[in-house]
């Protein structure tokens, strides 16, 4: 039996969502600037926008101060919102060998090119809970900004560099398995035509770049496991800005801003039945808005996964991976549990009371 | 000189008070009033230059006439003023017109401004460059 919609309760809804104001607000505490929430919550600004679909910084922490914070129902705002938009210019492929780099490194080689540079990461913190935050100030802030500028040498500043890539060395040295001449290669939009299985290389990459990360850690944590079959090195992450061009309506090329990614380059190991076939490498490819590591990571593995296909894996399963890791879509759908399906349980109760009778019945026979 | 990489990542203070003062020269009409559109952004695997869809960008587009002369400005982002500034500069540019040394001049400094401040930033990150030792080397 389909859902059956229930109606009324209007005026209940628009006092839930004074209440949710009401909650949001009520300790007549100051407003938090969109400017705060963008800089001092940047990751989790990031989030909504990869999650959203939509770089924009600006409404991304409209939208995470509307939601209060929670980041899944921020980036279905920020997906709502997008399509009230019209999509007006398609850009060049960005660059990712321009990129502006602030992070670069490889778990594959020690020495890469241009060194490994760390960028802005907690990876090597120890997570202790700095106390200190509750009582910043704003001269805490201008003091720390102080000392960290005056850390370089405004008359000796290095020149801007691009980098070669980690992989360029695998390919220069023949370590690159061939492409797979199978794999479809045709530019999908899965915002404007619905998915298909097995689907084409730029769905899935266009679906786990919208994907949630949280989903895309579960799947490629599982497949490391050993509930699927891959367990990569990384080969080069990087995070940075890249510049995006379009065409205007004159055909010009022209320059439009730049936008922050984060990319993964997976390495893979493979094997070969042949005897005459060495064992080469594969990469598995994430890319994702704003610094994301987790996510371009794991956008990384499930490439790879997903291209082993296995409907015993769930991780090399496409359909498993890419619906279930579509957060919006996992979470409208597991919040509709929570609407009235008053006649979808009352007709189950039906059948449930109909067939106790009937056991009763046959009991005393 | 890429004068929309400029204008896009320029001072907007700076670029607004510059064409408020040009535009007055110019008989300016607005043919597209800035509106907020997105863009799709394209990548590709840099592998096996798979080309994707990565995402949209929340865009901002206008379209003016300087002195008959159409002038297109789009730049990422909800930036009208930004936008209606590079729509002026794509139009002027274009036209015979004795500012042009003075929008070279601007454009110049404004270059050189943006260069230094992601030349600091370059080398703040450069402080993050590491080189981990192998435990058994020296």
């Amino acid at each position: 039996m389909g859902y059956v919609a229930v109606k009324g309760g209007s005026d209940a809804i628009e006092n839930s969502l004074e209440l949710v104001e009401f909650y949001r607000i009520r300790n007549s505490i100051t407003p938090i600037e969109i400017e705060q929430i963008k800089s001092q919550l940047r990751l989790a600004v990031d989030k909504v926008m990869g999650e959203g679909g939509l770089f924009t910084p600006e409404y991304a922490a409209i939208a995470l101060k509307q939601a209060e914070g929670e980041v899944f129902e921020a980036a279905f705002i920020l997906r709502a919102f997008r399509t009230t938009l019209q999509r007006r210019y398609y850009s060049e492929s960005i660059n990712t060998r321009e990129m502006f780099v602030k992070r670069k490194i490889s778990a594959s080689f020690r020495e890469i090119p241009g060194g490994q540079i760390l960028g802005p990461t907690r990876d090597y913190s120890q997570r202790i809970m700095d106390t200190k935050k509750a009582s910043e100030s704003t001269a805490d802030i201008q003091n720390f900004l102080q000392q960290f500028e005056s850390k370089i040498d405004n008359n000796t500043l290095k020149s801007i560099k691009t980098y070669a890539k980690v992989i360029d060395l695998l390919r220069e040295q023949g370590l690159l398995k061939p492409i797979d001449k199978k794999e479809n290669k045709q530019l999908l939009d899965i915002t404007r035509e619905a998915i298909k299985f097995p689907a084409a290389r730029s769905a899935r990459l266009q679906m786990l770049a919208r994907a949630e990360t949280g989903g895309l850690m579960a799947m490629g944590y599982a497949s490391m496991r050993g509930f699927g079959s891959v367990h990569p090195t990384v080969g080069e992450l990087r995070y940075g800005s890249v510049p995006v061009t379009v065409k205007d309506p004159s055909g010009k090329l022209r320059y439009i801003g730049k936008i922050e990614v984060t990319e993964a380059e997976m390495i893979n190991g493979t094997s070969s039945n042949k005897k005459s076939e060495a064992a080469l490498y594969t990469i598995g490819y994430g890319l994702c808005f704003g610094q994301n590591d987790t996510k371009a990571i794991c956008m990384g593995i499930l490439d790879t996964t997903m291209r082993n296909p296995d409907s015993n894996q769930p991780a090399n399963d496409q359909e498993f991976v890419l619906y279930h890791t579509e957060g919006i879509e996992s979470m409208g759908f597991t919040n509709h549990l929570k609407l009235p399906h008053y006649v979808t349980f009352q007709s189950s109760l039906k059948n449930v009371r109909e067939e106790v009778e009937r056991k009763k019945e046959v009991a005393t026979v | 000189m890429n004068q929309d990489y400029i204008l896009c990542e320029c001072s907007l203070s700076a670029l607004e008070n510059f064409v408020t003062e040009l535009e007055k020269y110019f008989n300016v009409v607005v043919a597209k009033t800035p509106s907020i559109c997105m863009t799709m952004v394209k990548a590709e695997d840099s592998v096996e230059s798979q080309t994707f869809y990565l995402g949209e960008a929340l865009t901002t587009e206008c379209q003016l006439l300087v002195n008959d002369k159409i002038g297109y400005g789009i730049c990422i982002g909800d930036e009208p003023v930004r936008a209606y500034c590079i729509a002026f500069f794509d139009a002027i540019t274009d036209i015979e017109n004795e500012f042009l040394p003075q929008i070279n001049q601007f454009l110049k400094e404004q270059l050189a401004a943006i260069e230094l401040s992601q030349k600091i930033e370059h080398n703040h990150i450069l402080r993050t460059k590491v080189d981990f030792k192998i435990m058994e080397q020296d």
